[in-house]
């Protein structure tokens, strides 16, 4: 397996075995990655959702490539901008805690289809 | 390609005993529509109503709008390849019952919004409190797979325009608009001095409440496309989202987009319309540099000068937005990006998730943060407990009387990225 999910989402803790699961908010999942972005390991799946509402989601998974000697500076920028971008959009709001059972199920099936998109070229 | 819209003006919408269009007045029989809607196994009811212009009114959550209309000479019946069989769309003549729309509601998740206030302050916000609309609010079977609900309201939503549409099928229409663009080598021909321009439009194309259909081809699936205008103006494309309610570009957006409207006035008089270039909006990296070099491939073979970009959604987009703009104009081919922007309340922070210096020329189609403070309505439509979702997220955003405050991306089309709207951001 060349990739990990980097989740704070428990449903996705229950489906997959290749994560690192954090434990913590959308915002530690985005830290996390960053780190791990410095560290030589490239994104697969963009950081961000695609529309404000996955902003408000208290559940983030990220895959990543494993890590190789090489640091990618534009995933290092990809990875910055949307830490950026997410605290930019959450100045006043708070995650929605009360739908978390359905964000959690959205962001399973959003990872599923971002593993397919992946599989369909690299799963070799 | 040669394609007539022929506009019936549609000024109020009624329940009656037959479905027919009398003097500008759309009466439905409501039963034999439910009845019709029912006939799909994943829909367990079907409730139908009407909210008029100016009628104190809120619709929530809605997943999609709709316009109704009919084919009445020509290939393609409905929504080709998905209500009926597949056939190449784009020609022919279409019966439009301009001014009615049919919106649906459904809640597929907790936290979906998508508002639409028929009235007052929130009516200012979306074009879509200017339409009649008949709401569907579909109800599915018990233990339905999120997806399976998702793809049953919006087939029920399609059904339901489609059978609006038949009572056009023989009104004679008010204003006949003709959209005619031939081949390549024969609009050069014709204009062989203006500069050629093609129209990329991305779509949101990322797996649950997340995707856009082209012919019924889901968009995750395909390479970027290349469409006659006509086609789009011809119901090729479907949204399949309903997360974005403020940018998601909806069916009846497809249906009159903007972009290729302008684009069209404009064509044989400062430019030539060379198509239009669909490009699916992808969740992995891998996939956003696949489909931005094929979409900058298309635009170099098409041999055009310019391109105007529209996005839909916002965060990971913002990504495909400018690498597909630094690509072409790394090409010498122009660009105009269209994207709303998420600056803030006070509309200052930096307003994409993403940057670059070659985004020269972009038009903003409104600040999605921008608060709006919405009345309470004598009557909701769909489900009252959304509006909890919709003003939640921060404190005092529901008061005591029920007025609603609320950010503008809650608001149906309020940000729209193809400029379906009258919202743009001023520099002070």
């Amino acid at each position: 397996m060349n990739y990990r999910i980097v989740t704070n989402n428990p449903s996705v803790k229950e489906v997959y075995k290749d994560i690192i699961f954090v434990n913590g908010t959308f915002l530690d999942v985005l830290i996390n990655v960053r780190d791990l972005v410095h560290k030589g390991h490239e994104l697969i799946s963009h950081p961000l959702g695609s529309s404000i509402r996955t902003m408000y989601s208290p559940y983030r998974s990220i895959i990543v490539r494993n890590k190789t000697n090489e640091i990618n500076k534009d995933h290092i920028e990809v990875i910055e901008n949307s830490i950026y971008s997410y605290k930019n959009t959450m100045q006043r709001r708070k995650p929605d805690a009360v739908n978390s059972k359905d964000y959690a199920m959205l962001d399973l099936n959003l990872l599923k289809s971002a593993l397919d998109e992946f599989k369909s070229i690299y799963d070799y | 390609m040669k394609l007539e819209l022929g506009r019936i003006y549609i000024k109020d919408i009624q329940f009656g005993n037959k479905t027919h269009v009398n003097n500008g007045t759309l009466i439905v029989n409501s039963q034999e529509l439910i009845d019709k809607l029912k006939e799909d196994e994943r829909v367990k009811d079907v409730k139908v109503d009407i909210a008029r212009p100016g009628e104190k009114v809120r619709i929530i959550p809605v997943k999609d709008v709709i316009e109704p209309r009919v084919k009445i000479e020509g290939k393609g019946h409905g929504f080709a390849g998905v209500t009926s069989k597949t056939e190449q769309l784009g020609e022919g003549k279409v019966n439009v019952l301009y001014g009615a729309a049919v919106v649906t509601v459904g809640d597929i998740v907790g936290f979906q919004e998508g508002v639409i206030d028929m009235w007052g302050e929130g009516a200012k916000w979306t074009p879509f409190s200017k339409t009649c609309n008949l709401v569907v609010d579909i109800t599915p079977i018990e233990g339905l797979q999120p997806h399976n609900h998702e793809a049953a309201v919006r087939i029920a939503g399609l059904k339901a325009a489609e059978y609006l549409g038949e009572a056009g099928r023989n009104v004679e229409p008010e204003e006949v608009l003709t959209y005619e663009i031939g081949t390549h080598t024969e609009e050069e021909a014709k204009y062989p001095d203006l500069p050629k321009v093609a129209y990329v439009e991305m779509l949101i194309s990322q797996g649950l409440l997340h995707d856009g259909y082209i012919y019924g081809v889901n968009s995750q699936n395909i390479l970027p496309t290349l469409l006659h205008p006509n086609e789009e103006l011809d119901n090729a494309v479907i949204s399949g989202n309903c997360v974005a309610a403020c940018d998601k570009i909806t069916t009846y957006q497809h249906q009159n987009n903007s972009v290729i409207l302008d684009l069209y006035a404009q064509h044989g008089k400062t430019i030539n319309f060379m198509g239009v270039i669909l490009t699916p909006e992808l969740t992995t990296l891998e996939g956003k540099f696949r489909t931005c070099d094929y979409t900058v491939k298309l635009c170099k073979m098409l041999g055009v000068d310019g391109v105007i970009i529209s996005e839909e959604g916002y965060g990971n987009p913002d990504s495909d937005l400018l690498m597909i703009c630094k690509r072409l104009e790394k090409e010498n081919i122009k660009t105009v990006l269209i994207t709303d922007e998420c600056s803030g309340w006070d509309g200052m922070s930096q307003p994409l998730a993403d940057t670059a210096k070659e985004a020269v020329a972009v038009v903003s189609t409104g600040n999605v943060s921008h608060v709006v403070t919405l009345p309470p309505a004598d009557k909701v439509v769909g489900n009252a407990a959304a509006i909890a979702t919709l003003a939640g997220g921060w404190e005092g955003s529901l008061e005591a009387d029920g007025t609603i405050k609320c950010e503008l991306n809650a608001v149906i089309g309020a940000t729209s990225e193809i400029g379906y709207h009258n919202c743009t951001v001023n520099l002070y």
